[in-house]
Formats: structure tokens, C-alpha cells, sequence
């Protein structure tokens, strides 16, 4: 406070110097004429007039008139506080609770829903293609349709595709594997990207036969290269194949689903390639909106539609939105739903410090009404009150900061893998300034009430007050059931059969490098096998090309799977079957029961054998009324038949939610290619299976990278983002309801106190304390009770936004709202029974005597 | 809207200091003696006329030490102020003009 001291008060000091300065020098004039000092100084002040009149005349003009005001207001608020150090405390960590949880929360989803992509003009960017729900669960375009929409498309400055991004080796002096991407030559130039040293990629290189270049990210240029910007036009080795570096990507590049990558090379586009997709995007012209954009799409997706292979076919629509949905279309929800449940509490906490000051102002009314008395204007109260709460405000700011920094790093900490951005996340200006600006919206809200109250009547104050403890109660109630029907979700998620046994399973993923010729990669896997077997403690091993319950299956149209003597079904009829390539021990691994026949052995793998073990539900459906064992189905082109000699046991391969799907086995011969799951069921510690794993795989390719993990980890990451958003909205709802119990108790209480009189004269005329404990229940009651009816309706509005957030919120959840309800109602209760019961306990003679 | 006599003050002050820079107590002397007492105003009037020239930057001030050794705050025209003089001297000449012909013609 020291500068605004000097600030204020640097002229006034020279004024006064000055005069003193004027009366010295009259004084020695006057000396000089022979009188005596003390006469001489005496007479210099008459001459003067009075000194200390003018020195505040100027002092005041200089003190800047509002600041000095607020200075003054600051400082007596302050004095208050000090004075009140419980209702200061218990104010500002309510307001730290609510702001803390806001600033955490929005430093989140500020990265999902609000900021802006690191794309100029991003709200231009729209992903375009069509949506197959049999293929995949985001929209793609075959190649062919990709160049003839680029060719023809007319809301588009430019278009540009992104095919993929795999693993690719850099074969140098000390080799390394890296991520290659696969994108046309419009790409930056689409995304509005350049290269911060070097050059775009031109047309003429994305052409079969043209030059082979890459453009390298900031990170590899920084890790390997040393930023040298000799870089450009270097040549490396990837994969045995020269490729000359011709930029570098700025150090915010990312890629639309925001996938790490090391190089971008120029994907080769060309219309015979069928059954190859890429994601296709396309800038906006100026004015034009991603509807506009998808009717003016619609007549030439019809046209590709037609060359469509038929499983597609049918359920195939058009999908033009923008990229920033398209990226974080999974979290949207999550993010939603967080910020309304945080918004909530936040409300929650101002309602609480609106209670607390208004009670506050209740017990100084007394001291308002002396200092208007003395001159204060109405205008002047309002001030210092409001004053008050901002400064209530800023300090729950800043202990609120300080509580989101904490709560941040506990957020990253639990948080599951995979929700966008989370990583990017901080305190940055952006979100302190936010911060900022709700405490001071915060401070306004609650200070707003007991301001303006300063001179309303009581009983307006008494309707504020219930109004609030009504408001808490709802916006509890909403909390309390979202957190509810979550929690029930997961809870009946984490119930879901499925089909398999997952204890005591471990499991490896690794994908074999490039290098692998598939005479190698079948010499690998004809060795692995032998040595899992081998492996001490093992009880059952298998290697499969994908895993339940989720991902990697793959899938061939039901139509292809016809039955010898029966006609083909129709191209397309029927969708998907997946299947999985499996070696023998796979059954046992997973404990998936074999309902009928038996499931693969050794010589089903040799060549020609095609043995097929059908799924539960799909032999069901190829033979409803007969036995499948024997049947010959599944013609290859070649004309040969698959023989069934078994069905397992239907098993969970689409996550927890989604339907079941079909899905048959295949048996492995030798080879998988280049990617495959080991599993191993042991019952050793999973950690020292692991580790032999590790070392079986590592015996075989020491440089091999190997994913290990319990198939228990693996379902378990099922459920991660729902137990997530559950865990987060249950911390919601148990702050929302302290500060509800809070709010309820402060109040009652402050009404016991107020009513203490009356109280007193209710039991002098006989009101037992029973009577007088009714009393305030029954006034508790009626408000909870608003509170609950209000809330009701609330919740089932965010019921409809819970269910978004995950595909299964089964049946009504009316118990959940009944749950809610009671708990309450017994909060309320007992927030209330304590107050209430000090007031039973009221002694009429004390509280008479008082007055 | 400054008073008349607070208009009259400030004019006398410019005036002071058309001679020269001068410290408070030394625009005080000069006024009393050529106002020759008619004008009389108590010295501490002073400071706050000055303060609010300065403050409309029609003066400056500086702290200077004087020749008898003392700290004193010694104020100076600014041009702004040197253009006020100039306007008030003319109005003030114009309207005692005026009021001189009044005058005579009501006698």
C-alpha cells in the first residue's frame, strides 16, 4: 500500500512544506521590521489564515476523490474482516471450493470446447466423408470418391486427404523407429500449415513415380537433427528407401486426431485403388457452412455411393462437420457435462456467501443505519457492502487459484489415456483470467443481495434467504442424481458379461518391424509358439491377431458366408461378421466355453484343412433349426469350402455397449503377418509372467517393441472415462451437498438467533421444546421441499445430457432420483436439527432479560 | 465554474509572474503592493489558486533552492498560462472599457 500512499499523498507533503516555507520567510520579514520571533511567527500565521484548512483543501483535490473513497472502503472491510475471522474464513474457502473447482474444470474444457485450433481461420476446417457404421466409428472416404469429390466439389477453397500413419524405420547409423504420415499434397496448404524452414510439398509430389520427399516435425528435426537447418535437402534412409527432407513443420503442428507423428511423406492417390480410405477435409469457402457444404456434396456422394461395395452400401450417409467435432466428438459430452456440474457448485458456493453476508448484514443493521446517520449515502452503504464481497471474491480467487493448480494435477493424474487434450491443460492467462472474471461476477451475484437489502424490509431478506437454501437444494439434487445415474451405469458396465475369464490372463501386443519379409515373420511365429508353450507356470497359451473386448477385429460381410447347398444370400445382406485368427490354445486361454463340437487343433492349421469355429450367435443365425457340426459353409474364391467343427461361446468384441456382434474363428497356420496378441494364462503373479513374456519375445527380437498388460487391464480401460466422469461428478455432488448442509445449518442458525426473543416468549406461554424445534423443521421442510420439486425437474432435463455421455443409462433411474431425494432431505435435516435444537433449548427468562 | 474572485486571484498570479519565476511567498508581496491593499486576500488563499493553475498547467513549479539557502517551490509560467494572461488581460481591458462607458453614460 506504500506506492498508493505516496501516490496520494506526494503533493499534499510539498503543500505543507510549502507553507511552512511561506511562513518562515513572512516571519523573517517580519523580524527584519524588529519584532520580536514569537510576535514575528504569530503574526505570519494570522497573515496566513489557517494553514491546516488549506493544506486539506489541496490534499483532498490531489487524493485522487475515488480512490481515496475505496481506499477507505477497502480498509474498513478489511477491519471487519479482521473482526470476524470465522465468518472471513468460512466465506472465502466457499467461494476458494467454487472457483477452485470452475478454474480446474474450465482449464480442461477451455482445450475441448472453446479454443481455438492451431489453424488460422479454423472455424473454416470441416472433416468430410461418409459415416458406415458397419466400418468405422468416424467418417472416411474411399480413394476413388476422395478424387472425384476434390475433382468436382464446389464449397471448398481446397480439399486434402490424411491416409494414415504407420510405423516406419529410419535405416541410418543407429536406426530408429519412427511414425511416418501418409497425406496429400494439399494437406498444409488445406490446414493453412507452413513450414517454418524449407518448403509445401508440390503437386508434382504426390504422383506416382515422383520424388521421393518428406517434411519432418519440429520434434524429430529438434531430437535428432539438433535443429540444424542443414537438414533441408538431406536424403534419408526410411525403410531401405532414400527420401529427401524438404521442410520443416512448425512446433505447433498436429494432426487433425492430434496422433503423434514423425514424418510426413506424400500419399499416392490414385481412383483403381479400391478398398483403400483416407479422411478427407476441406476449407470452407467464405459464408459457407458445413450444411451448405454437405447439400452441395449430397448429389456427388450419391454418385460414389452407387460404386460402393455393397455391405457398405446401405447404411452409409454423408457426413460434412466441423474438424473441432470431429476431434473431440467423444469428450464433448464429458466436457458439457463437467462444466454444467461445476457451474452448479460454483452457484452453490455463491448462494452459501450470499447467506452468510446477508446474515451478516442482518446483525449490522444496526451500525448501517449510525454511519447513515452520520452522513453516509444509501448510494455509499451499497458501495462498501459491495466492496466487501469483491474483496470476499478475490481472496476466494486466489485461494481458489491455488486449489485449481493442485486439483489439475490430481485431475491429469487419474484422468484414462485418450481424453483429448488433457495433456495441454494449464493455468495459462486465458484461464486465470477467467478465473478472474467469475470471482468478480461471483462477487457481484452475492454482494448484490445484502447491498441492496441494506434498507429493504425483513421479510424480503427472509424470502432471499429461503430462496437460496431452495436454489442449493435443487441445484444438489441435480448433482446428486447425474452423479447417481453414473455411477449406476458403471456400475452395471462393470457387470457386463463378457464371455470370457479375464483373471489371471496376460497379454502382449507387438507389431513387427518393416524389415520382416513374411519367410521371417513365418519363422518368428513357428518360434514363439514352441517357447510359450515351454514357458514355466504357464497353464494355456494362444496368439491371436486381435483381442477382445474391443478393437482390431476383423470383419467380412455376413453375405460371404454361404452355406454349401444353399443359394447365396444377397451382396450386402445381412452386415458384418468378425472373426479372429486364432491358434488352438485360444479357448482355453480366455476360458471361452465350447457349446458344441470342439474347438481348433494342431492339424486344423495345416494347409487346406479351413476348419471354422462359429460364434454362438452367428451359428444361430446360419443354422436356426440344425446342428452347424460338419456343415460346409464360407466358399474361398477358389471355390474350396470351410468345415464347422465347433461353436464358442458368444464374448464381448464391440466394448460394453454396443450390441453384440457376430463372429466366427479362423484357425492360424504359421504366420500372422506382422502384428499379433500373445496370451498367456498362468498362475504365477501377473507381473513375473510379464516379465517372462518380455523375455521369451526379447529371445527372439531383442529390438522388438512389446506391449504388455493383463487382459484385466485391458477390460478395465473400458470402463476408465465413465468410473472417471462418475469420480469427478461424485466430488461435484459431495461438495454441492457440504455446501447445501452449510447453507442450511447458517441459516437456521442465524434464525434462532434473530428469533431468540420470540422463541423466548413462545415457551414463557407454554410451547414445549418439541413445539419450538417443529417450528424451524417445518420451515426447513417447506423450503427442501421446494428445493427437491424444482431440482426434480432439473435433473430430468440433465438426465438427457447424462445419457449422452454413455450409451447405456438403463431404465428411468427413478431410484436414483428417489435416492437423491432422501439423502436430501436427511441433510437438510440435520443441518437444521442442531440449530433447531439450541433453540428447544432457549431459556425464556434469559432471553427476556436480555432486552 | 470558478467564482469571479477566484478568476481575479488567478489573473493577478499570471500577472506576478509575467515579471519572473517566483516562490509563493514571493507572488504574495508583489500583489498586496501593487494591488496597493485594495485587493486583499489572505496569504494561505494563495496555495490553493496555485495548485489549481498548475494543475491546468497554466504554471509549473519546481523545488529550487533560493539565494539565502532555503528549499522553496518556485513557480513559472507555462505558455498555456502565458496565453491565458494574454486573453485575460484583453477580456479584463474590454470589459473595463465597458463598464467605464456605462458608467459615464448613466452620470
Amino acid at each position: 500500500m506504500n506506492w498508493l500512499r505516496r501516490l496520494i499523498h506526494h503533493r499534499a507533503d510539498e503543500i505543507h512544506e510549502e507553507i511552512e516555507c511561506h511562513l518562515e520567510m513572512r516571519a523573517a520579514m517580519n523580524a527584519e521590521m524588529g519584532m520580536p520571533p514569537a510576535e514575528a511567527r504569530s503574526r505570519a500565521r494570522r497573515a496566513f489564515g489557517n494553514a491546516a484548512l488549506i493544506e486539506e483543501d489541496v490534499r483532498r483535490i490531489h487524493a485522487l476523490p475515488w480512490l481515496g473513497s475505496v481506499a477507505q472502503d477497502i480498509g474498513y472491510a478489511l477491519r471487519c474482516f479482521g473482526r470476524s475471522p470465522g465468518f472471513t474464513l468460512a466465506a472465502v474457502l466457499t467461494m476458494a471450493l467454487g472457483i477452485g473447482a470452475a478454474t480446474a474444470v474450465f482449464s480442461v474444457v477451455d482445450r475441448i470446447l472453446f479454443r481455438a485450433l492451431p489453424y488460422p481461420d479454423a472455424g473454416r476446417l470441416v472433416s468430410v466423408g461418409m459415416l458406415a457404421p458397419a466400418a468405422d466409428t468416424n467418417e472416411f472416404l474411399p480413394v476413388e470418391a476422395y478424387l472425384m469429390f476434390r475433382r468436382r466439389q464446389t464449397p471448398f477453397v481446397r480439399m486434402a486427404s490424411f491416409a494414415f500413419t504407420s510405423g516406419c524405420d529410419l535405416t541410418e547409423t543407429n536406426p530408429v523407429r519412427l511414425r511416418c504420415t501418409q497425406v496429400d499434397a494439399d494437406y498444409l496448404t488445406t490446414f493453412g500449415i507452413r513450414p517454418i524452414v524449407g518448403r509445401n510439398f508440390t503437386p508434382g509430389e504426390d504422383v506416382p513415380g515422383g520424388p521421393k520427399v518428406a517434411l519432418m516435425t519440429y520434434g524429430l528435426w529438434m531430437s535428432r537433427f539438433a535443429g540444424d537447418r542443414g537438414i533441408i535437402g538431406r536424403t534419408l534412409a526410411v525403410d531401405g528407401q532414400p527420401i529427401t527432407v524438404i521442410g520443416v513443420l512448425p512446433r505447433d503442428f498436429e494432426l487433425f486426431n492430434l496422433s503423434p507423428t514423425d514424418l510426413l511423406v506424400p500419399a499416392v492417390l490414385l481412383p483403381n485403388q479400391s478398398g483403400r480410405v483416407v479422411r478427407a477435409f476441406g476449407r470452407l469457402k467464405p459464408g459457407v457452412t458445413a450444411g451448405q457444404a454437405r447439400a452441395a456434396l449430397a448429389p456427388l456422394f450419391e454418385e460414389s455411393r452407387r460404386a460402393m461395395w455393397a455391405p457398405f452400401r446401405s447404411g452409409a450417409s454423408l457426413v460434412v462437420r466441423p474438424l473441432r467435432d470431429r476431434q473431440v466428438w467423444t469428450v464433448r459430452a464429458t466436457s458439457w457435462t463437467l462444466a454444467i456440474a461445476v457451474a452448479l457448485v460454483l452457484l452453490l458456493a455463491c448462494a452459501n456467501v450470499a447467506n452468510l453476508l446477508l446474515a451478516r448484514a442482518a446483525g449490522r443493521r444496526r451500525e448501517m443505519a449510525v454511519r447513515q446517520a452520520l452522513g453516509a449515502s444509501r448510494a455509499r452503504l451499497a458501495r462498501q457492502t459491495l466492496t466487501e464481497s469483491l474483496l470476499l471474491a478475490l481472496g476466494g480467487a486466489l485461494a481458489g487459484c491455488s486449489l485449481a493448480w493442485a486439483l489439475l494435477r490430481f485431475f491429469i493424474a487419474i484422468a484414462p489415456d485418450g481424453i483429448t487434450r488433457l495433456d495441454q491443460a494449464s493455468l495459462d492467462a486465458r484461464v486465470l483470467a477467467f478465473a478472474a472474471a467469475i470471482s468478480m461476477a461471483a462477487g457481484l451475484f452475492f454482494g448484490l443481495a445484502p447491498a441492496l437489502q441494506a434498507e429493504t424490509n425483513v421479510r424480503a431478506a427472509g424470502l432471499v434467504r429461503h430462496g437460496l437454501i431452495t436454489a442449493q437444494i435443487a441445484g444438489s439434487m441435480v448433482l446428486l442424481t447425474g452423479a447417481g445415474l453414473l455411477l449406476r451405469t458403471l456400475w452395471s458396465l462393470e457387470r457386463v458379461p463378457l464371455g470370457m475369464d479375464t483373471e489371471r490372463v496376460v497379454a502382449a501386443h507387438f507389431v513387427l518391424s518393416r524389415g520382416y519379409t513374411p519367410a521371417r515373420s513365418t519363422a518368428f511365429f513357428d518360434q514363439l509358439e514352441p517357447r510359450l508353450n515351454r514357458m514355466p507356470g504357464a497353464a494355456a497359451a494362444a496368439i491371436s491377431d486381435s483381442l477382445p473386448p474391443y478393437g482390431g477385429i476383423m470383419a467380412t460381410p455376413y453375405s460371404l458366408l454361404n452355406v454349401e447347398g444353399r443359394p447365396r444370400l444377397p451382396e450386402g445382406a445381412g452386415g458384418m461378421a468378425g472373426y479372429r485368427t486364432i491358434t488352438p490354445g485360444y479357448f482355453a486361454v480366455l476360458g471361452i466355453p465350447i457349446l458344441r463340437g470342439r474347438g481348433f487343433r494342431q492339424q486344423d492349421r495345416a494347409p487346406g484343412a479351413a476348419a471354422i469355429v462359429l460364434g454362438e450367435a452367428l451359428a444361430k443365425r446360419l443354422f436356426p433349426h440344425e446342428d452347424p457340426i460338419g456343415k460346409r459353409m464360407f466358399q474361398s474364391p477358389d471355390g474350396a469350402w470351410h468345415t464347422v467343427v465347433g461353436v464358442a461361446a458368444d464374448v464381448r468384441n464391440n466394448g460394453l455397449t454396443a450390441p453384440q456382434s457376430l463372429e466366427y474363428y479362423l484357425a492360424a497356420n504359421h504366420s500372422l503377418g506382422n502384428a499379433a496378441y500373445v496370451l498367456v494364462r498362468s498362475p504365477l503373479d501377473p507381473q513375473a509372467v510379464a516379465k517372462m513374456l518380455r523375455t521369451q519375445i526379447a529371445g527372439l527380437d531383442a529390438s522388438l517393441p512389446v506391449d504388455v498388460q493383463t487382459l484385466r487391464e485391458r477390460v478395465g480401460k473400458l470402463t476408465e472415462t465413465p468410473r472417471f466422469s462418475a469420480f469427478l461428478l461424485s466430488g461435484f455432488a459431495g461438495a454441492g451437498l457440504i455446501l447445501a448442509a452449510i447453507g442450511i445449518y447458517g441459516v437456521i442458525a442465524f434464525q434462532v438467533n434473530q428469533r431468540a426473543r420470540e422463541i423466548g416468549v413462545r415457551t414463557a406461554l407454554g410451547a414445549t421444546p418439541s413445539d419450538v424445534a417443529k417450528l424451524f423443521l417445518w420451515d426447513v421442510g417447506r423450503w427442501t421441499g421446494a428445493g427437491l420439486v424444482l431440482g426434480l425437474a432439473a435433473s430430468l432435463a440433465a438426465q438427457r445430457l447424462i445419457a449422452t455421455l454413455l450409451v447405456v443409462a438403463r431404465g428411468n433411474g427413478r431410484w436414483t432420483f428417489v435416492a437423491a431425494a432422501a439423502i436430501l432431505s436427511g441433510v437438510a435435516l440435520a443441518a437444521s436439527y442442531i440449530p433447531s435444537r439450541r433453540a428447544a433449548r432457549i431459556d425464556p427468562a434469559r432471553t427476556l432479560r436480555t432486552e | 465554474m470558478a467564482s469571479s474572485l477566484e478568476r481575479t486571484l488567478d489573473l493577478l498570479i499570471l500577472k506576478t509572474l509575467h515579471g519572473g519565476a517566483h516562490h509563493g511567498f514571493g507572488i504574495t508581496v508583489p500583489i498586496q503592493s501593487v494591488s496597493e491593499g485594495l485587493v486583499r486576500v489572505e496569504e494561505g488563499s494563495l496555495y490553493p489558486a496555485l495548485d489549481r493553475l498548475e494543475r491546468a498547467k497554466l504554471v509549473k513549479a519546481k523545488w529550487q533552492t533560493t539565494p539565502n539557502g532555503r528549499r522553496a517551490r518556485v513557480y513559472s509560467f507555462t505558455a498555456a498560462g502565458r496565453k491565458r494572461l494574454g486573453a485575460a488581460e484583453e477580456s479584463w481591458t474590454a470589459l473595463a472599457r465597458g463598464v467605464g462607458k456605462v458608467l459615464r453614460f448613466a452620470s
